[in-house]
Parts: structure tokens; sequence; C-alpha cells
């Protein structure tokens, strides 16, 4: 019998209207875990082709949850969404917090698998004995907000309801998937999948079915471990609770690894007026908690149209922020609720934005928006979200806008196979170069595997961020426990606290099989290396681990970025050839012959 | 055999110095390493690690034996085994001396202040027939490190994984203060056992 996962997903053909539970059996679970893992087997065994378009029938959209998903473990009430990226064309998994990763785990499901597309507009509901496939052209052109809400008058009782908004169905390629009108699957345009796929919401109703677990009496012990290094670490008791994430704003900037405007510089005078004391004091209206979290980073907050939601967090301040020449707080707010409820990726947003602005400002294109002009803001926004006017041409993202205009406009495209970058400037933290290099899923702060966890907030200890020999092996390593823990699924602001060793003890309470912090980090890798594999059969190479020419041309009076250096130490560790293609003996050791 | 960059030189220099000071290390006790790729920085045999120099770190293979071999530490077995059995990217061995004197009295030390029972929790002592550099050594100390930062081999010392050398330095720097706490309980005629934590003694 498994614990923690009930062994059963759900696939739902949105195009036959009929559904289908399919049991995997219980070595892939023990391969693979759940969450971003399960995701990404799962794409192999459902993308029809393998490299088929990202806007095609074939690329399904896969949910997942993981084995501690709906237990008492903290922050384990996340899901995943795993689909090849229209953005990026890679294999991507995105998560989000809330309660859809718990309140589908209840209805008896590890996961569900959405495939086909639909002819017409359609919403899917679920319970622990209903599923349902709804006509939903009523609901189309409705932002997220509206949707959560009509659906929640609708349907009485269920709890969680995840939506897109025009931006997904106006194919704007950085769409996300919302989830309660609130938090996000954000990254990699997910949402434009399930626009093409006609798709407009998924209505989960919590079940009764609690997740069995294996050993209850020593997971209330280990759990009391994990809550108590959540308690005692200063990030997860102080920072977040009492701030949000909006505290990392200010620590980057400290320590000059904020980018502003577009990656230009790492000065920015006015930071306070955007900083955590700013937002505490100027917008702050509550603080929320996902299902199961101890933390409570998110933020309620209000804009100056006196509307209050959700947000914002660091990445979003800074993306809407100084990445623009922006240092109005209340202004901030209010694009980001924009972007939420149109359904837009808040980072991609602004990198397309920041870029724009950059191309004017050079005289390259003029986009009519400059550094600084926070005002056209609102309307750039809406025409990304509605497809209209130069809308059309930033929907698209920096790397494809950029090939578009020519002109040696991709200098300036601030990001690495389609995704724009993060809130940390690689310049100054040089496991981050890396990281962005190497993410699966492109230029991606969490998937590059966080440095900057350590070479900025000291987790577990303080690394040098100038050091650039051994930064290929950290970030290869905590790529492998981080695809781990994206797989459990439990929170990486949690993981800041509780080690990959408390990890391995909880899922060993859980599931009743031994897992070591090795054991879990092999798992982690094996994740890592299957999206490898897939990547490199969607043509992507080492010429793609690469990053922004600007970002290795200006230095901001650092030590210029060594990528070829770090990148042949990345691949050495990984026991990848120099090609950055996973050797034979690395494919078999983890088991993976089956996926060339 | 070449010199490793005069930042890592830097980096050791700081870890070694700090080991050494803080009581953690005799004159020439010890060793540490860091993972590179497939090749680790270690120190070299009889080094002094409060007093390193370029020519005191050696880079070597972590499968193949090269020239190298005959200047590193006489324990580089027991990294090699480490870092092809855990999760670690840096090694730190120390000679504790109150981790050691009570590792000759128990098979665990549970460490009973909060610093160390937060940071450590429950660390295993483990013990060998030959305490140095053994075949033997070679394939225990990996299965211990697989789920803890820290163990002691019985009447030896400690050894102490992390993601850097700082890290481990610090888990081998916390267990000593830990034992100094608890031998000094024993000293007032208490017993340090009575202060141990709950959930750790039943749940770790």
């Amino acid at each position: 019998m498994l614990y923690g996962n009930w062994g059963k997903i759900l696939e739902i053909d949105v195009k036959r209207k009929i559904t289908r539970i399919v049991k995997p059996s219980e070595e892939i679970y023990d391969k693979f875990l759940g969450g971003r893992g399960l995701g990404v087997y799962l794409y192999t065994q459902y993308a029809s082709p393998l490299n088929g378009y990202a806007l095609s029938e074939g690329n399904p959209i896969i949910i997942t949850t993981g084995p501690l998903t709906g237990t008492p473990v903290p922050t384990a009430g996340r899901a995943a969404m795993t689909s090849r990226s229209p953005l990026t064309g890679t294999i991507f998994t995105s998560s989000s917090g809330g309660i859809s990763g718990a309140s589908l785990k209840f209805t008896g499901y590890d996961a569900l698998v959405i495939i086909g597309k639909s002819e017409k507009p359609v919403y899917i509901y679920i319970s622990d004995n209903e599923i349902g496939i709804e006509d939903a052209t009523a609901l189309w052109g409705k932002n997220t907000i509206e949707t959560t809400q009509n659906l929640k008058e609708k349907y009485s009782g269920y709890s969680s309801i995840i939506s897109i908004g025009p931006a997904g169905e106006n194919q704007v390629l950085f769409a996300s998937v919302i989830t309660d009108g609130a938090r996000g699957f954000g990254r990699g345009g997910l949402g434009t999948v399930w626009g093409y796929k006609n798709i407009k919401a998924l209505v989960i109703k919590k079940g009764r079915k609690k997740p069995r677990i294996k050993d209850k009496e020593k997971l209330k012990n280990v759990v009391y471990e994990a809550n108590k290094s959540i308690k005692q670490n200063p990030v997860t008791s102080k920072a977040l609770p009492e701030l949000g994430s909006s505290f990392m704003l200010d620590v980057v900037y400290f320590d000059r690894a904020l980018p502003v405007k577009n990656f230009s510089d790492n000065r920015f005078p006015t930071i306070d007026r955007i900083g955590s004391t700013a937002l505490q004091e100027e917008i702050f209206e509550n603080s929320i908690s996902c299902w199961g979290c101890p933390i409570s980073c998110g933020r309620i907050c209000h804009d100056n149209e006196d509307k209050v939601s959700e947000g914002p967090e660091f990445e979003t301040i800074w993306a809407l922020g100084p990445n623009l020449g922006i240092d109005d707080l209340v202004f901030i707010q209010k694009a980001n609720r924009l972007a939420n409820e149109y359904g837009l990726d808040t980072i991609s947003l602004g990198g397309v934005i920041a870029f724009a602005m950059e191309a004017t400002e050079r005289g390259i294109l003029d986009f009519g928006v400059k550094f600084g002009e926070k005002e056209k803001i609102p309307d750039l926004i809406k025409k990304i979200a509605k497809n209209n006017g130069i809308g059309q041409d930033l929907k698209t993202g920096t790397g494809n806008l950029a090939r578009k205009i020519g002109k040696k406009a991709s200098y300036f495209a601030i990001n690495v196979k389609g995704l724009e970058l993060a809130a940390y400037d690689p310049r100054i933290i040089k496991g981050m170069a890396v990281g962005y290099a190497t993410s699966n899923r492109g230029g991606c702060h969490l998937h590059g595997g966080y440095s900057a966890g350590s070479e900025i907030l000291g987790l577990p200890r303080r690394v040098d961020p100038a050091l650039q020999i051994s930064k290929g092996t950290l970030v290869a390593k905590r790529q492998n426990d981080s695809a781990a823990v994206d797989s459990l699924i439990v929170c990486q602001f949690a993981s800041m606290a509780v080690s990959l060793e408390i990890w391995s003890r909880i899922l060993t309470a859980v599931s009743g099989k031994q897992y070591s912090a090795k054991r879990l980090s092999q798992i982690g890798e094996r994740i890592h290396n299957l999206e490898r594999i897939i990547n490199l059969k969607l043509g992507f190479t080492r010429k793609d681990d690469s990053l922004p020419p600007k970002l290795i041309e200006e230095h901001l009076g650092e030590e210029k970025i060594e990528l070829d250096v770090m990148l042949d130490e990345y691949y050495e560790f990984r026991g990848w050839s120099r090609e950055g293609i996973p050797t034979e003996k690395k494919v078999l050791e983890l088991e993976l012959n089956n996926f060339l | 055999m070449k010199k490793v960059s005069p930042s890592i030189v830097q980096y050791f220099q700081k870890i070694g110095w700090a080991s050494y000071i803080a009581g953690l290390q005799d004159t020439h006790s010890g060793n540490m390493s860091m993972r590179i790729g497939n090749r680790m920085l270690i120190t070299r045999r009889g080094s002094m690690l409060g007093f390193l120099n370029d020519y005191d770190i050696i880079e070597i293979s972590l499968e193949k034996n090269d020239s190298g071999v005959s200047l590193a530490s006489s324990e580089i077995g027991i990294h090699r085994a480490i870092y092809r059995e855990t999760n670690g990217l840096a090694i730190v061995h120390a000679h504790l001396i109150n981790a050691v004197v009570l590792s000759l009295i128990n098979d665990e030390i549970v460490p009973v202040d909060v610093e160390g029972s937060y940071t450590i929790r429950k660390v295993p002592v483990v013990s060998f027939e030959y305490g140095s550099g053994s075949r033997e050594m070679e394939e225990e100390i990996p299965r211990h490190l697989k789920d803890n930062k820290i163990m002691v081999i019985k009447g030896h010392g400690a050894i102490a994984i992390g993601e850097t050398m700082e890290e481990a330095l610090f888990y081998n720097s916390v267990l000593e203060n830990s034992c100094k706490i608890i031998v000094g309980i024993n000293s007032l005629g208490k017993k340090a056992d009575d202060f141990k934590p709950k959930n750790i003694s039943e749940g770790w």
C-alpha cells in the first residue's frame, strides 16, 4: 500500500469530454516522488509528440501534488503544474501556494492530466465523487477575480478555483494561471497553454480523503523539529512573517545586487520608498498564509484606487519598480493587481516593459515609454493582456521581440532561453550566473538552485558572492536538492530553515520507506537530468546555457563573469559531457535509460 | 600539480585559522577539503591548519590517484568516500577535546543547549578498530553522514560535511560547545541526560 500518495491520477480529455483513472506503478512514485518530478515523468508519457509545439493539442497540462501534500507537514499545501512552455520552448514546471494542492489531494487524486483541446471554452470541476466539464463561454473575457467570484457563487462549498484571465485567452506568451484570485502558477506562460486549449478554469471541491500516513507518532516528532527550525530561523520566524518577502528588496539592494533599469545599474537612491518598511507603513492591510503554513509571508495591500488585493511580493516590487525606474509603491501595487487580474507573470511583464524602455532610450525602436514613466504602465499592461497596439509585440516576451527587432536588440534582452531574469544580478552574485544559465526552465532563480540563499542570506552559511570557482558545483547540488523539495511539494521559503535531513525524516515517517538527505538529493538529480534530457530532445544545447550579452560585457565594476569556466565545472560535477549531455554512465546510474 | 588560485588559498587560511583559534585542533591535527566538479582541494598531510600556505592545498581527482596523493592528507580515502556517498560539498575534520571525552563513554551525543539542539540535534558516535584512515572507516563514515551533518569517531574527533567548509566548521564548533556544556553539567553532579529534548530523543 502507498502512503502519502494515493497512486491514482485523473486523466481529463477536454476534446472528447471523457475522463479516466490511471494508476502509475509504485516504482514511479519511488523514482519521482510527486510534484515537479511526477509532472516531468507524466509529460514524457503524455506529450504527443514529445517535441510537439507548446501551443498544440498534444501538449498536456499536468497538475500534481506530492507525498506530503495535505499532511500536517508545514507548507505542504502546494501544487505544481507541468507542460511545455510557449515562452521558452522548454519543459516547464511552475508551482503555486494557496489551497489548491491540499484541496486536490483530498479528492483522492495525486494529479490531473489534461489532454486534448476543447472546441469551445470550458471549465472543469472535480470533487471526491464528481467530475465535470462545463461550458465557459459566459466566463470568457472575464478577469481572474471576476471568474473566481462567479464560480464561487455557483459552486458554494468548492474550496479552490484556478483560472486564467484575458492574457491567457489572448495568447500572451507569459500568461499565468491564478489560484483563488491571488496566488499563481506564475512563470513560463502556462496560462497561454490553458487559453490555447480553451480551458478557462478548474474548480476543486475539497474532499474528505485524508492522505494515509505510515508512522503518525514519528511524523509528529519530526514535524515538531521542522516547526522548531522555522520558529528559530530569523528569516522564517521574523523577516517573512513580519515584512513579507519584500524584506529581500532591502537585503539584495544592500549587497548591491538589485538590478535597476533593465540591469543597467545597481544604484537606486530612493529604494526606501518601496522597501519593506514603506510597504508595512503605507499599503499593508493584513497578512495571509497558504494552507498549512506557519510562516504567513503573504501580504494583503491596497493601491491608489483603494482596491485591496494580495501582494506585492519581492520579485514583483522589483520588476515593476526599480527595474522600470519607478519608486512609487502604491502604483506598483496597482500594477501588480492589474497583472493578477489579467493573469500575467509580473517578472516577465516587468522584464519586457524594461526592455521596451531601453529600446526606446537607445533609439533602436520607439515604444513610447521611457524609464520612470509610471503613468503609462497601466495602459501598457492592458494592451499586452488584450493584445492591442504595441501589446501585440510586447506579449511575445523579450527574447522573441528582440529577434524580431534585430539591430542588436538581443544585447539588452534580459532573458535566458526566453525566460526573463529575476531580481538578482548575476554580475554580483556569481552563483546566480551559472544558475540562470543552467536552469531547465530558462533564466529562473528558483530552478537555478537559488544560490543567493547562501550568497546573500547566508543560509546555511554565507558563501562569498564574488567567488566563481566552486559555484558550478554548489549550484548543481542545490538544483538537485531543490528539485526534490519541489517534488514533495513544500515551500522553498520553509526550506531556508528546514534542512534536507529533516525533510527526509518527514518523508520516511509519511511513506514508511527509508529516505536520507542523500537519497532525496539523488531523486532530485534524476528529475533535473530527465528535464535536461527532454530539453536536449527539444533542441537545446550548451549554447543555450548562456546569459544576455549585456551582463557579460558590462561589469558593474566587478570581476567579469567567467561563465564557460563555471559551466565546465558544473557539467563535470553533473557527470555530463563538455557539450552538456548526460553521459551514458550518469544516465544508467539514475535509471533514466528508458527516456533516451 | 598546480597551485590553486589566491582566493581559494585565502578561503582555506580563513577556515583553518578559525578552527585553530577556536581550539578545535591541536597544532597539527585535522584536515579539510572542498569539492569542485569531480576534483577536490584538500589540505596537505602534516600541515598546520592555523598557518596554511599555498603549497598546503592539494588538488586531486575524486577517483584517480596522481602524484598529489603522496602529499594529500592521509585521510583522503575517507574524504573521497564521503563525496561519493553523501550530499556534502565540503568536509572539516577536527580533534574536538570535549567531544572525544564524551565519545569514550557514549554511543551518541545529544546536545542539551539551544544552539546545539537546533543545529545538530543528535550526533552518532562510531567506534573503529583502527582509528585513522582505515578501509572500515571509508565504508562506515559516509553511511552516517548520509543523514547527519556531523559524526564523532570514538576517541578520535569529529567529521562534518556542508555545502561549504565554513558550514562544516560551524558544525564542529557547535558540537564542541555543546559537549563542553554537557561535561560542565556532569561535573556539577547533575545528569545532562535529564535535559535532553524529548522530541529529538523519540523522533530523530
